[in-house]
């Protein structure tokens, strides 16, 4: 598999908890949320493809999405978690943690390995 | 910055295109949602660019980020249909699913020609099968002629009861070379071959 297919696997599998950490904080509107990822990662390649992520955590009940209209010139769409998206978030910030761990126990022991070998 | 009306309409265009590639394959008020979020993210973006004597630039560097209007309806159309596949498992969000994969990868397109043949094939034999008790003689297979040579037809002289064509009637219906195969045929196939390919044989009414 080549590098790229990798990070980008790795950067979708990823995108869910970046969102949802994201929108934890307090409700926040699309472009405000991507704006949000682009402060701290660079894991939005492309602006579009973020809606639609929002949209299947919104069906999927971990989202709450409402329109505002007085807010601006033009309506914003506002997400927020719900009760059942904090605790999906809760789960995979554990699974994360763990898994990062182990990787990393692995990373250690690989150079532990070749600093001996040399 | 404010839009000329040359970028407005260029922005309109946009979110044209992606109306109608939403269209194909999502419900309309999903594709209503959908067009208004991203108009509102474009109206957004313009609202706080700086601005800029090249409009035009700044617009299309504004599209430019967000994305060609296809490749965002296809982000649509991939988290909704396999999304929603996957999560009903019902049949058509499965069909609709398969058809979005057979119209974006090469792979998809063959694997969704697998499948599609092998239920049409499978069908076929359900539906004989089915009308096999309720027409005897009518309800059966076809053999093409190329069937019928080298080994197949030397083996016919084993089958002594496997006599092809039932009548000259039922004959006369199929292209000159072709066999017609009744279920009286089948049966004494089946003693023949023996085994589960007969007992298929006999229970299909297919006679190579």
């Amino acid at each position: 598999m080549p590098l790229e297919v990798w990070q980008e696997q790795l950067r979708r599998g990823s995108l869910d908890l970046a969102i949802l950490l994201t929108v934890a904080s307090g409700p926040r509107y699309g472009l405000a949320i991507i704006q949000h990822l682009e402060t701290f990662t660079d894991l939005v390649v492309s602006e579009g493809t973020i809606y639609p992520i929002l949209g299947r955590l919104t069906r999927e009940g971990l989202l709450d999405a409402e329109w505002v209209e007085d807010e601006a010139p033009h309506a914003r769409k506002y997400y927020r978690l719900t009760r059942s998206g904090a605790k999906r978030l809760a789960h995979m910030k554990a699974e994360w943690r763990a898994f990062a761990g182990k990787i990393g126990r692995l990373m250690e022991a690989s150079e532990r390995h070749d600093d001996a070998a040399q | 910055m404010q839009l000329s009306e040359a970028g407005e309409s260029r922005v309109q265009g946009y979110l044209f295109v992606l109306e109608r590639s939403l269209n194909t394959f999502l419900p309309r008020e999903v594709v209503r949602d959908a067009v208004r979020e991203i108009e509102s993210h474009l109206r957004e973006r313009v609202l706080t660019a700086t601005a800029s004597p090249n409009e035009r630039e700044a617009v299309e560097r504004i599209l430019g980020e967000l994305g060609p209007p296809l490749r965002v309806a296809q982000a649509y159309s991939a988290e909704r249909t396999i999304d929603e596949a996957v999560a009903t498992g019902r049949l058509v969000p499965i069909v609709r699913a398969v058809g979005h994969l057979a119209s974006t990868t090469i792979v998809g397109f063959f694997a969704a020609l697998a499948v599609l043949v092998g239920y049409l094939t499978a069908f076929a034999f359900v539906a004989i099968a089915v009308l096999k008790p309720i027409f005897p003689t009518t309800s059966a297979s076809v053999t093409p002629p190329a069937f019928r040579s080298g080994s197949a037809r030397s083996s016919r002289s084993h089958r002594e009861s496997t006599w092809v064509a039932a009548t000259r009637s039922s004959r006369s219906r199929w292209p000159a070379g072709w066999e017609f195969s009744s279920a009286r045929t089948a049966a004494p196939a089946a003693s023949c071959h023996g085994g589960a390919t007969g007992a298929f044989h006999s229970k299909m009414g297919v006679a190579f």
